[in-house]
């Protein structure tokens, strides 16, 4: 089922019971920048295979994301809102703990989340992200302008049917105004990165999975826009978070 | 049990896109899947998705090599499925082939040449 959570932004989010339920705890799943979670996770195969495993699937559109509210001031999308966001709706599902699994910008949430409200979190999965800022070099005045690897997400998101350009800029400019810092390192709670070979956006993912205990896997030939869907990543994911 | 061939063509992804690229095959012939398990990981200039089983069945043939460009529309895998009880099938009393079917009538123009 889908639902709303009502805050100062609508989120839409869905709440997915396996078939055959097993005795796990629920996955959180948090898509990237411009995606959202039909095209980020179920269309890439993840609903199916978490559902197979017996397991619980939460996934909201992010604000400014998928059905979502997207309000165009960039206040609104400061990594905290994001986190509360993500709290509020564990809450309001009646979740005490997950297993989150985030990618690219849902990857850097899911940090942020684990840092905030590490006691609601048991095990996080980065996918598609280093310690690399993502926005680096990129003039966020002007999104999509220029060749860095963020402005070539830019232009292919911006385009996609259902997105709103000047939403999606403000959430990129929020984004970056708090640039990803890798101190404190997520200690405690068990980690693990996947990152394709040749994703650009996920330099120095085996570094700070080396800073903080966790392990990275890396999945040959793949780059930003199609690990998400390889069986490589789906599977070290569900090893992962089995037992 | 009776089975038939039934083959899938790459659907619309939608967007307007016209083709897509076969990433990876989560299945081999001879495999037998599940309808809705994963059948083949493509990917569009928009984004990478697994594409779900629409049959299940045994696989028979796969249309596509890995990170070759097919065509909306174009053959993507052949399935063996079992035949529905329900459907047409040969020897039944009581149904004909449909009309349409029939060719009117055959005209021999030239006898075979072998």
């Amino acid at each position: 089922m889908s639902a709303n959570l009502v805050g100062d932004v609508t989120i839409r989010y869905a709440d997915l019971h396996p078939q055959v339920p097993g005795d796990g705890v629920p996955v959180l799943l948090l898509h990237g920048f411009g995606t959202d979670f039909g095209m980020n996770w179920r269309a890439a195969g993840w609903v199916q295979a978490l559902g197979a495993a017996g397991t619980r699937v939460i996934g909201p559109d992010l604000r400014g994301h998928g059905a979502s509210g997207k309000p165009t001031d960039s206040a609104f999308y400061l990594p905290e809102h994001f986190v509360a966001d993500l709290v509020a709706m564990l809450d309001e599902t009646g979740v005490d703990k997950v297993d989150v699994v985030g990618y690219s910008m849902g990857s850097r949430l899911a940090w942020e989340l684990a840092l905030t409200a590490p006691e609601r979190v048991r095990r996080v999965v980065l996918g598609g992200f280093g310690a690399k800022n993502a926005f680096d070099g990129a003039d966020l005045s002007d999104p999509g302008s220029g060749d860095t690897p963020f402005d070539l997400v830019y232009r292919t998101v911006a385009a996609l049917p259902g997105n709103d350009a000047a939403a999606l800029a403000a959430c990129a400019r929020a984004q970056a105004s708090r640039p990803f810092d890798p101190d404190p390192p997520l200690t405690g709670i068990p980690l693990l990165l996947v990152s394709g070979a040749r994703d650009a956006l996920a330099e120095g993912a085996a570094e700070l999975a080396e800073r903080c205990g966790g392990t990275h896997v890396e999945v040959p030939g793949r780059d930003h826009a199609n690990a998400v869907s390889s069986r490589a990543f789906r599977q070290a994911v569900l090893d992962f978070l089995a037992d | 049990m009776a089975q038939e061939n039934f083959t899938f063509t790459l659907p619309d992804l939608g967007e307007g896109l016209v083709e897509a690229t076969v990433l990876e095959w989560q299945v081999a012939v001879g495999d037998t899947v599940e309808r809705n398990a994963p059948l083949v990981e493509v990917e569009t200039t928009k984004s990478a998705v697994v594409i779900p089983s629409p049959k299940a069945g045994r696989i028979v043939e796969l249309h596509a090599e890995e990170e070759q460009v097919v065509p909306v529309g174009d053959p993507l895998v052949t399935f063996a499925v079992e035949a529905a009880a329900d459907a047409p099938q040969a020897g039944i009393v009581g149904r004909v082939p449909d009309e349409e079917a029939r060719p009117a009538r055959r005209v021999r123009l030239r006898p075979p040449s072998d």
